[in-house]
């Protein structure tokens, strides 16, 4: 049967070839939207929590603003002991977030001070990988570093002075100056317009908060493992005034837009089984009409309705594993392609006004969003050979046999 | 009951008992009006009568293509009448072997597989299977044609090919509807020799329609019917639109 089916299926060899390319581009098509949207999603999350967010952070356990800390976490040195022990933390420190004012001689203007541990924010955030002038924060106490936007806004060159003013937890206003050590450049017109980085020691003296923090940043050796260490770091911080969040939790409008584009894959992936199941519904229906007779004939010779139906049946889903087979081999040679090249994307000048995000997207294969996609067209190709193969084994033999 | 021999003999392999069929065309059309008939094993019988008097249709019924509207029809003494398709279908397959005026053979499939066909529904294995069809080519003389497909063989091939798949799986009769009707008369006359031979050195029984004057003289017996009715041979003959 699955050889007669077969010779069935090549016998309008233009008409299946069209049916075939149809289901091919379109599973080609889904493939590439799939891996399009998870590859912005995943550079999205790879930037966002690779450039100031992290993996998790433990925070005080009455913040709600999750990006703006305004409490401190009193005795910051028994997590520093737990975060230690933790398996599959890559590195993790300590950081003040706050606003403030940044003077330079010429000028003043607010923005995001983000005071971190030298040392260890290299492993965590890749910020020291941005500098384009002088140097990131290392072992001078006072340094400080910006984006070229704010540099020039405040009219500053190397090596000049510039003050820090920030609000201590008493309500008192603190100020110390710095020393430009290095000038960054993200893209992101936040980042390289509006935050400071400088080292935790000096803003915990500027702030008199002794060694009190805002939150404790976590990078992870693999991002997967979000959901296990958080649970874990909550078991064993538990009884502290602490919280444990994942980056979805402070990035949270990161998850929307990723539900957001979830959402219009799916609607693109019912257009694409809507086409693909009306393409093979048309064929499989003119092969039918085509083939009336000769279905008499076979009802004639002894074979079975059901086994009529079967045929018909068979012959759809060979022509769906065709197509699914040139479809995952041109969808995956596209995203091959684009992963290797990159694809030049305008949503990147779009985000990267938050974060500092790339134009180019590298395509990255999304082997159980394909395979499904690839197996959904093969299902429909089945279900839209399910109304003509009813039809070909209802038919009467004798009716067939006098089919013109 | 006129037919060409009338001769009294054992449990008919076939029995037609008072069959009509009606076609529901707008008005009610009487294709065959309360017909009965008995074939017997052994027998090379030809239905003859002008076109629409109900050859094809009497041929449907015997081979279970189609259903009676009243009536019923037996092989080997077992009704038919009433059974599922499916059922239909397993007991053309076991039991009948059909020859269209149209060939119709499958046009994917080459001679062989053409042949080997009704085997391949009923089971049996590749290498039996495949042996069998062969020897059924070798008996219509195209075993060297076996490999060619039906668009690459004459119209008399292809008819013969029909003949060896109607033969291949053993059936205890054989139905043709007008298997020479789209042949030339010496090719007719070829497939013809080849049909009888196949009755007379293996038994096969044969019924086959037509309406042409040189194959009903080839039958051991010719049943004359028009307008739905058996006619007797006197009348056939003195009819406008008979046969010879």
């Amino acid at each position: 049967m699955i050889r007669l089916a077969w010779r069935n299926v090549w016998r309008n060899f233009r008409r299946s070839l069209i049916t075939i390319a149809s289901m091919a581009c379109g599973l080609a098509a889904l493939m590439f939207g799939q891996s399009m949207i998870k590859s912005v999603q995943y550079q999205l999350i790879e930037k966002a929590t690779g450039s100031i967010t992290g993996h998790i952070q433990i925070q005080h356990r009455m913040i709600k603003e999750y990006k703006f800390p305004d409490r401190y976490i009193d005795d910051p040195d028994p997590v520093e002991e737990v975060l230690k022990r933790q398996p599959g933390i890559k590195a993790f420190g300590r950081r003040i977030h706050m606003t403030g004012l940044i003077s330079s001689p010429k000028t003043s203007m607010g923005a995001l001070i983000s005071a971190v541990q030298p040392d260890r924010e290299k492993n965590i955030t890749a910020m020291s990988t941005y500098i384009v002038k002088g140097t990131f924060l290392g072992k001078d106490p006072k340094a400080i570093v910006m984006g070229d936007r704010m540099v020039t806004k405040l009219d500053l060159r190397l090596g000049e002075k510039v003050v820090v003013m920030a609000q201590a937890e008493d309500g008192s206003m603190g100020a110390e100056a710095f020393r430009l050590s290095g000038v960054f450049h993200t893209g992101s017109e936040t980042f390289d317009g509006q935050i400071v980085y400088l080292p935790v020691k000096a803003m915990q003296e500027l702030l008199v908060v002794g060694n009190k923090v805002n939150h404790f940043v976590i990078a992870l050796n693999n991002i997967e493992d979000t959901d296990a260490v958080a649970q874990q770091l909550k078991e064993k911080l538990a009884g502290k005034p602490l919280q444990v969040l994942r980056w979805k939790d402070v990035d949270h409008e990161i998850v929307g837009v990723q539900r957001f584009q979830n959402a219009l894959l799916d609607i693109v992936l019912t257009v694409v089984f809507a086409i693909v199941a009306l393409g093979v519904l048309n064929t499989l229906l003119m092969s039918l009409f085509e083939r009336v007779r000769e279905f008499g004939v076979l009802m004639a010779i002894g074979a079975r309705p059901s086994w009529v139906m079967k045929l018909v049946l068979i012959e759809s889903l060979l022509l769906g594993a065709v197509g699914t087979v040139f479809g995952l081999i041109a969808g995956s040679l596209l995203i091959g392609y684009y992963g290797h090249h990159g694809l030049r994307l305008p949503l990147g000048e779009a985000l990267s006004y938050f974060i500092p995000f790339p134009d180019v997207i590298y395509m990255r294969y999304v082997w159980e969003k394909h395979l499904f996609a690839a197996g959904a067209v093969l299902v429909t190709s089945f279900l839209a050979a399910i109304t003509p193969s009813l039809r070909a084994c209802r038919l009467r033999p004798a009716e067939a046999l006098r089919h013109v | 009951m006129f037919d060409g021999d009338g001769g009294a003999r054992t449990t008919p392999l076939i029995e037609v008992r008072r069959v009509t069929k009606e076609y529901k065309t707008g008005t009610k059309v009487s294709a065959l009006s309360g017909l009965s008939l008995e074939f017997h094993s052994g027998e090379f019988t030809a239905i003859a009568g002008p076109s629409g008097s109900g050859k094809s249709t009497l041929l449907n019924l015997i081979g279970t293509l189609d259903a009676p509207t009243h009536g019923e029809i037996l092989h080997q003494g077992r009704k038919v009448t009433g059974l599922s398709a499916e059922e239909l279908a397993d007991f053309r397959l076991r039991h009948l072997g059909f020859i269209f005026q149209a060939y119709n053979l499958i046009p994917v499939l080459s001679a062989v597989e053409n042949t080997e066909y009704p085997m391949v529904l009923q089971g049996v294995p590749a290498p039996e299977r495949r042996a069998r069809a062969m020897e059924a080519l070798r008996s219509v003389g195209l075993e060297a044609l076996a490999h060619r497909r039906p668009d690459a063989l004459s119209g008399g091939q292809q008819q013969r090919v029909a003949v060896a798949r109607s033969m291949v799986h053993r059936p205890m009769v054989v139905l043709a509807d007008e298997p020479t009707a789209n042949l030339d008369s010496k090719t007719a006359a070829a497939l013809l020799d080849l049909m009888h031979g196949l009755n007379t050195e293996h038994g096969l029984t044969f019924i086959f329609s037509s309406h042409d004057p040189a194959v009903l003289s080839r039958a051991t017996r010719v049943v004359h019917i028009r307008d739905g009715r058996l006619v007797d041979p006197s009348e056939a003959h003195a009819a406008p639109d008979g046969v010879a």
